[in-house]
């Protein structure tokens, strides 16, 4: 009887507390964001700038200045894997022409804006979570709100914003560093010439292609930032708490962009099929 | 100027106000006393409303602090300075960019403005020299000094302050003490002071309440409280490990 199964209450019990976490912890984002935006708005309604310009480029340039070499290194090199292994298999029936089209589809729709959002909740949300952490366990961020100040719109809305606006770019870079890789493959083993292979890559993408990337990155961005700033903000525990906070928001900012994504492309094709 | 009616709050199981009751008079100083844990902070940061209570009201001059909605409560805790316990000053900023926050922030001063703001209140707290430091190359003395022009910068009717002088050493602590006093003297602030440190609280105080098992026990001049017949409080003022605070607790450390 030792080994005896727990009781379908237990299991249940057990199932419910899960899900009042899952639900009070996206909740808790969601009410993040639309406060971030409400204290935002209600500033530039007063005729003021919601937080200092010099702050929000200080974080634009850590999130895309800073993030390009990794963005661009990582995407290349994927690419060019991607090129080479599906450039044999598709040699074998005469369609290696179809390489350029099918690493720049990939890329511009699914594989640039993910592999951007999780390299980037791993760089930037990490750093953000840590950054505000600190700040909340030496109560920095109890004495912006003491003094009066909205600590949303004034550490939030400026690191959201750079996500969000700077996702985008570096799902570009991501996308032309692939491209640019596939293209040596291209011209090395499959001899595709560089015209040639910007025509096929020219015919096979469409601007709806792009333009879904664009609003995925856009989407992960503001994901990415909201999961990092929400786990920094409800830091408790002192510095152990912040690795705690910090490792938690890399998994859920990861897990949420991978799920998002797929959520994503299930509601993409059923409204749009082809 | 500041009214708390029986205010009742509890973190998860343990209850630490039961029914505060306590008003303080424009240009008072009052010192809270306590051991530590005992709520001194808590009573600070509910008046400042980034504390709810489970019940009671919390007034600030017109306002009930519980009762503000978000955007008020920011209006309100502009005429309130708070120092906290370990300065939390901007760790990325340095000394005159924390003081200068809540002027960049809050109002339309120009920059030369600021400046001069920022330089009159770091004068009055004896920073004037350490503008370009960052508070990590200052001293526990020097943050609080900073925190205390910080809290200042904003002129504020109200300034809490929580351990002013705790880990300062006596020179430094009286320096902090007499600050205070000559603020509440020239700029008529009213202040209450969370403390647990005896001289520092009777060099300050006006007014004196020492809360105990989350009640105020005892509300009096600093002169009542010196000659108080109430056993804790007695206690308390002596510093005597005999007596009602340490029943129980004592034996079980001595035990150990």
């Amino acid at each position: 009887m030792a080994n005896a199964e727990p009781p379908p209450v237990v299991i249940a019990e057990g199932v419910g507390h899960v899900t009042r976490y899952f639900l009070r912890e996206v909740g808790s984002v969601f009410w993040l964001i639309a406060n971030t935006f409400e204290e935002t708005f209600e500033r530039i309604q007063h005729g003021r700038l919601p937080f200092r310009a010099a702050s929000f480029f200080r974080h634009t340039e850590r999130v895309g200045v800073d993030s390009v070499p990794l963005a661009g290194l990582v995407s290349f090199f994927l690419g060019l894997t991607m090129a080479l292994l599906t450039g044999y298999q598709l040699q074998r029936f005469g369609t290696e022409r179809l390489i350029p089209g099918l690493v720049a589809i990939a890329f511009t729709r699914e594989l640039g804006p993910l592999l951007t959002g999780i390299m980037i909740a791993a760089r930037i949300g990490a750093a953000f979570t840590a950054e505000l952490g600190t700040m909340q366990v030496s109560e920095e961020v109890e004495a912006i709100e003491a003094m009066g100040i909205g600590p949303l719109r004034f550490l939030v809305a400026p690191r959201m914003l750079a996500l969000f606006l700077l996702m985008p770019c570096l799902s570009t870079v991501s996308n032309l560093a692939a491209i640019f890789a596939s293209s040596l493959v291209c011209k090395a083993y499959f001899s595709i010439a560089f015209p040639y292979f910007l025509d096929l890559v020219k015919d096979s993408l469409l601007i709806r292609d792009i333009i879904t990337g664009i609003l995925k990155s856009f989407l992960f961005g503001l994901l990415i930032a909201a999961i990092a700033c929400y786990r920094g903000l409800t830091v408790k525990g002192g510095a152990a708490g912040v690795g705690t906070s910090t490792t938690s928001s890399v998994v859920t900012a990861i897990t949420a962009v991978i799920g998002f994504d797929t959520l994503y492309n299930v509601v993409y094709t059923t409204f749009y099929p082809t | 100027m500041v009214e708390l009616r029986d205010v009742h709050m509890r973190f998860e199981e343990k209850k630490v106000l039961d029914g505060v009751s306590l008003k303080i008079e424009p240009r008072e100083r009052l010192v809270i006393m306590g051991q530590s844990g005992s709520g001194k902070s808590t009573i600070l940061r509910l008046i400042l409303g980034t504390l709810q209570p489970d019940s009671g009201s919390i007034f600030f001059k017109q306002f009930e602090i519980t009762r503000l909605s978000r955007r008020k409560l920011q209006r309100v805790r502009q005429h309130i300075g708070m120092v906290f316990q370990y300065s939390a000053l901007l760790s990325s900023r340095n000394v005159r960019d924390n003081v200068a926050l809540p002027l960049e922030e809050l109002t339309d001063k120009s920059r030369s403005e600021i400046d001069k703001i920022v330089d009159e209140k770091l004068e009055l707290v004896g920073m004037g020299d350490s503008k370009e430091l960052l508070p990590e190359e200052l001293s526990g003395g020097m943050r609080k000094r900073v925190a205390l022009a910080r809290a200042l910068v904003l002129d504020p009717e109200l300034l809490l302050l929580d351990e002013p002088s705790a880990g300062l050493d006596p020179v430094i602590g009286s320096v902090i003490d007499e600050l205070i006093i000559s603020l509440s003297e020239k700029s008529k602030v009213t202040s209450i002071t969370a403390t647990h440190e005896m001289d520092s609280a009777f060099r300050i105080a006006t007014r004196m309440a020492m809360l105990y098992q989350g009640t105020i026990i005892k509300e009096a001049k600093p002169e009542e409280f010196k000659h108080s017949k109430n056993p804790v409080v007695a206690q308390f003022v002596s510093g005597s490990t005999e007596g009602p605070i340490l029943e129980g607790s004592l034996d079980a450390i001595t035990k150990k």
